[in-house]
């Protein structure tokens, strides 16, 4: 793969085309799956999906522009919570397609991604042996509960009702 | 992420995960877009696993396990690169799929953001527990004395401060340096928390809703693990355990996944990695075996 070890290149329009590219056909496939599984119109499904790219394109625009040390994922946060926030003249708008659209549908097509991807890590991964295999288990499961237990804990001190 | 200067060797591949710059080429070179083989393969998962739906087995009278359309795409997806006979997903399409995630990762985040901000009030009024079980995260240091148990040396000090994601492989080297064991601790989670984390954490969440009597919206904050794959993964077998509560669980995942990637990395600096070391320096004499670790890190199977 010698042709993309290249030594700079900056993001460009035609770069921002990719992106815009590469998320119209993130959410033509999650308009699809929100249609099969969940039964939402893909009309709605499209739109909602838009606004989300939207957002997400702005977000990752950001993080290359702006010279500060900040992830796309701050921005993209900050973005999605002003123009939902109760009484922004967007937020009737955003809610009412946004809501369209299930986040598990969403999951679903980004985790397809992911498992093709990881497989690249196959054979590293074979490498590691059962000892590390054992610990990440266990780390993982340690900061679920962890933080789970902990938040349960406070949730019942301040008197938070089980809905 | 300059400040990661790449050794003159050749680095171990693994490492890339940690160059936003090498994501950028792929994305901007590739014309990623047009791998017809890449997306038609998703299209494809994605239509078999949401037509087969949400299957629920049960085990016992009030337990059952969830098994969601999510779980079939991740898994299927892994089988579709590893299984040979098929021929039209390769390293090259795993390279671009990585890559192309790491924008999709912007979509999900945008719509749990979207839920955050429509649920801002519950938010603030839930502040104390969403910051507090941020500290929950320290648990991971408990898996400390095992490591130790195990045969790991320094190493178990990368791989017990933290979940071992991004960030957090970013301060482990960017602290003991790039050679160090305790920076083979820290990849060695974060590969293996690549390819196993997301299936083993949804599983861990479904057992969890039929075993642990928790409140929902501890369900919900416990899911920000500092993974945006991890997240989707926990948030799934969640929001069917409490129908009607989507918005809430959403909100409450999606904001502590945040505060997990902004907080979480402070806490991870400041706390954990120096509670990480005192722990080890006080264990690992009383219970430290030899170490199983070879000079170089090729084989620790032994």
């Amino acid at each position: 793969m010698p042709d993309l070890i290249d030594s700079s290149e900056n993001v460009s329009v035609h770069g921002i085309f990719n992106w815009i590219l590469l998320l119209f056909i993130f959410s033509v496939i999650t308009a699809v799956g929100n249609f099969l599984g969940y039964h939402h119109p893909i009309e709605g499904s499209l739109i909602g999906m838009a606004i989300l790219s939207f957002i997400t394109l702005i977000g990752v625009w950001l993080e290359r522009y702006v010279p500060l040390d900040i992830s796309s994922i701050l921005y993209i946060s900050v973005i999605g919570i002003i123009v939902a926030f109760p009484g922004m003249p967007t937020s009737e708008f955003v809610l009412k397609y946004v809501s369209q659209i299930e986040l598990l549908a969403i999951v679903t097509v980004f985790l397809a991604y992911v498992g093709i991807g990881m497989g690249k890590s196959w054979d590293e991964f074979k490498a590691l042996g059962w000892r590390a295999i054992v610990i990440t288990v266990l780390v993982i499961a340690a900061t679920y509960y962890g933080a789970a237990i902990v938040a349960h804990i406070v949730l019942v001190l301040t008197g938070v009702p089980a809905v | 992420m300059e400040w990661i200067i790449i050794p003159d060797k050749k680095p171990d591949t693994h490492v890339e995960h940690i160059y936003r710059e090498k994501t950028d080429k792929r994305i901007l070179k590739r014309n990623p877009w047009r791998d017809v083989r890449l997306h038609g393969t998703v299209l494809v998962l994605v239509i078999i696993a949401e037509l087969i739906g949400t299957i629920k087995i049960p085990i016992t009278k009030d337990v059952a396990i969830t098994i969601m359309p999510l779980i079939y795409t991740i898994i299927l997806g892994l089988a579709f690169y590893l299984i040979k006979p098929i021929k039209w997903i390769h390293r090259k399409q795993a390279r671009i799929a990585e890559g192309a995630m790491m924008l999709f990762i912007g979509v999900l985040i945008a719509k749990l953001a979207i839920s955050s901000g429509q649920s801002i009030g519950l938010i603030f009024e839930m502040g104390p527990a969403l910051i507090l079980q941020e500290i929950g995260h320290l648990a991971t240091i408990l898996v400390l004395p095992i490591a130790l148990l195990l045969g790991f040396k320094k190493e178990a000090i990368g791989m017990t401060n933290s979940i071992g994601r991004e960030p957090n492989v970013a301060v482990v080297v960017d602290k003991y340096g790039f050679n160090s064991p305790e920076s083979r601790g820290v990849f060695a989670i974060f590969i293996i928390g690549t390819v196993i984390g997301t299936i083993f954490i949804s599983f861990l969440v479904t057992f969890s809703l039929s075993f642990l009597p928790l409140h929902p919206y501890a369900f919900a904050m416990a899911s920000g693990v500092g993974s945006a794959s991890m997240n989707a993964a926990a948030i799934g077998p969640t929001l069917a355990a409490f129908p009607g509560m989507e918005t809430q669980i959403e909100a409450f995942a999606g904001f502590s996944n945040l505060l997990s990637f902004c907080v979480g990395i402070y806490i991870v600096i400041f706390i954990a990695l120096p509670l990480t070391e005192r722990v080890y320096d006080w264990l690992e004499p009383k219970i430290g075996r030899d170490s199983i670790m070879p000079e170089k890190e090729d084989d620790n199977n032994a």
